[in-house]
């Protein structure tokens, strides 16, 4: 491992524990989310309020670090679910081949003509806003991904002698596919988790951002965005500091991700 | 060759009628239609909705009206919008030609500042002008291009005392005033992307580097203005040219979101409003533009692809 993948290890690793630990427990780093004051609205950062107050005397600070467990929530709910969706059909279907590969992929392609903030604005706005419609959403969008990376994977495990082996043995096929070749092409599937974790968080931001999000007053870094909008002249620091929790996120998933590709 | 650009071209047909139709299928399977927000205080007159349902075709099945609509598309005609009663092929071709110049704009920008800094750093790897390279690279690719332009607007508001024009000029009204409404969605944009293309230029150069004809070259003692502009750039110029396709088609995705942010009447803006009306002809005539796009720029790079590289056209 050269010295700027182990960099890139460590420091995603390190970066990504952070905001694990703001994640989980925003509660002991910052007060109340909702707490109005009207009398402090759209106050600049300062000693009391490190982000500023927004339009209402929230505290920006206590915003976005209650924001992260919202934000990373959901995009991480949703890789998941992807993963499971996608990784399981793409298994499967590399694994067994023939007419349910075919329907499958050509399924996988259709979803991924569209590029995915488009695909990802359809399906929001078709559904509603919402934390769980949007884990819906961009698990929908990222499945197709986790599909082909599987099936590529599956493909390759079920040519392998060892395969032949266990069916040679007698071991029946969902057996084979399922102690034999799934946790051969797991790995792989967790690795893309990792990669596709930043992307899905650009996706997640942007569509918070278009009020296809959360609802308020629940915090979430593209819905405060949002907010930031109509201030952006007035009050600039709710638009930066939501931003740089999002830029601090992706750099964090990047590095992490770019650590373990070149690891192995 | 002609065999494998007619198989392409049929598997980007097939691919083009799964997804509009999955589309057709998916903004139809909602409750609420156009109908009960155009009637509005009306509302629950069973006649007056029966009457509205018929007109625009919303009583037959499904796969009816998915076949009607298609079959026109194929003629040409992507029928009327729901709502101002304009036909969708005018509507959607006049924002996705200010997309497509924002689009251009974007990846011209992208091309000019990727290229030359990926391959700088590609030659100087491990330098400082490659880990300058990479730091960029690294937040450009994780700022949300939105935010960017947010940052853009902030800043040149503070700092220059500019802002954009409020209302959009086209092309051909003014130009000088499309080029202030274009100026900073293209720079937001460009960045994201001028960061992708230098990831790619460099990983590619370093490709190129390790290979044994450009060391048998500097070994030969040629001077490295003939090593990097004849031995490295005849082999990087394939794949960035190639990647360009790639570049436009996420450029496509990415702009819907900033053309929200500055007011620009484009491919994105439409969609949007055509979802909250649930103005699903403008809708659908949107989505098939984007996914047609999207595919005959693919289409286009393997072609360019393997008029270029022998060795790709039997594959």
């Amino acid at each position: 491992m050269s010295g700027r993948a182990r960099f890139e290890y460590g420091a995603g690793l390190l970066l990504c524990g952070l905001l694990l630990v703001v994640a989980l427990a925003p509660g002991f780093l910052a007060g109340s989310p909702d707490a109005v004051d009207i009398a402090r609205r759209l106050a600049p950062p300062s000693a009391a309020n490190w982000f500023g107050t927004d339009e209402t005397g929230r505290d920006v600070y206590a915003r976005v670090v209650h924001g992260a467990g919202t934000t990373l929530g959901i995009v991480g709910a949703a890789v998941v679910l992807a993963a499971l969706l996608g990784g399981v059909a793409g298994a499967v279907a590399g694994f067994v081949g023939r007419l349910g590969d075919m329907a499958l992929s050509r399924g996988a392609d259709a979803l991924l003509a569209f590029p995915p903030i488009i695909l990802g604005i359809v399906i929001a706005a078709t559904l509603g806003p919402g934390a769980v419609n949007l884990v819906l959403a961009l698990g929908v969008i990222y499945a197709p991904v986790f599909f082909r990376i599987a099936r590529a994977a599956a493909l390759g495990e079920a040519a392998r002698a060892y395969v032949e082996a266990a069916r040679a043995l007698g071991h029946r096929e969902w057996a084979v596919l399922l102690r034999h070749v799934a946790p051969n092409v797991a790995p792989t599937v967790l690795l893309q988790c990792v990669i596709l974790f930043p992307l899905a968080l650009q996706i997640q931001a942007a569509l918070g951002f278009l009020g296809l999000g959360v609802p308020p007053p629940t915090p979430d870094w593209g819905a405060s965005l949002q907010e930031s909008r109509n201030y952006l002249t007035a009050a600039p620091w709710l638009a930066i500091f939501p931003g740089l929790a999002l830029l601090f996120a992706a750099v964090a998933a990047l590095l992490l991700g770019r650590g373990l590709q070149s690891r192995g | 060759m002609l065999g494998a650009l007619a198989s392409r071209f049929g598997a980007a047909a097939a691919t083009a009628v799964l997804s509009t139709a999955a589309v057709f299928l998916l903004i139809r399977a909602v409750p609420g239609d156009v109908v009960g927000e155009m009637l509005g205080q009306s509302a629950g007159d069973p006649a007056a909705e029966e009457a509205l349902r018929a007109f625009f075709g919303l009583d037959r099945p499904l796969w009816r009206q998915y076949l009607g609509w298609a079959a026109d598309a194929l003629r040409g005609d992507l029928g009327a919008s729901w709502r101002q009663g304009l036909p969708v092929a005018g509507i959607v071709g006049e924002a996705f030609l200010v997309t497509l110049q924002i689009g251009l704009a974007t990846l011209a920008l992208a091309l000019l500042a990727g290229v030359p800094l990926g391959i700088v750093a590609g030659v100087r790897q491990g330098r400082w002008p490659d880990l300058a390279v990479e730091a960029f690279s690294l937040v450009a690719l994780s700022a949300p291009v939105f935010w960017t332009g947010m940052v853009l607007l902030i800043a040149a508001g503070a700092w220059l005392g500019w802002s954009p024009p409020l209302v959009y000029a086209g092309p051909g009204e003014d130009l000088s005033d499309n080029l202030e409404s274009i100026a900073l969605p293209v720079l937001a944009l460009g960045l994201l992307q001028a960061a992708a293309y230098a990831q790619f230029a460099r990983q590619q150069t370093a490709r190129v580097m390790r290979q044994d004809f450009v060391r048998a070259a500097v070994a030969r003692g040629l001077p490295p203005r003939a090593v990097y502009g004849r031995h490295l750039l005849r082999n990087v110029a394939i794949p960035l040219v190639t990647f360009a396709g790639v570049i436009l088609v996420q450029i496509l995705g990415g702009v819907v979101v900033v053309e929200t942010l500055f007011a620009i009447p484009g491919l994105g803006r439409t969609l949007l409003a055509a979802i909250q009306a649930r103005d699903y002809p403008v809708l659908q005539g949107a989505l098939l533009l984007a996914v047609l796009v999207a595919l005959l720029v693919n289409l286009l790079v393997d072609l360019l692809y393997a008029a270029i590289d022998p060795r790709v056209r039997g594959a």
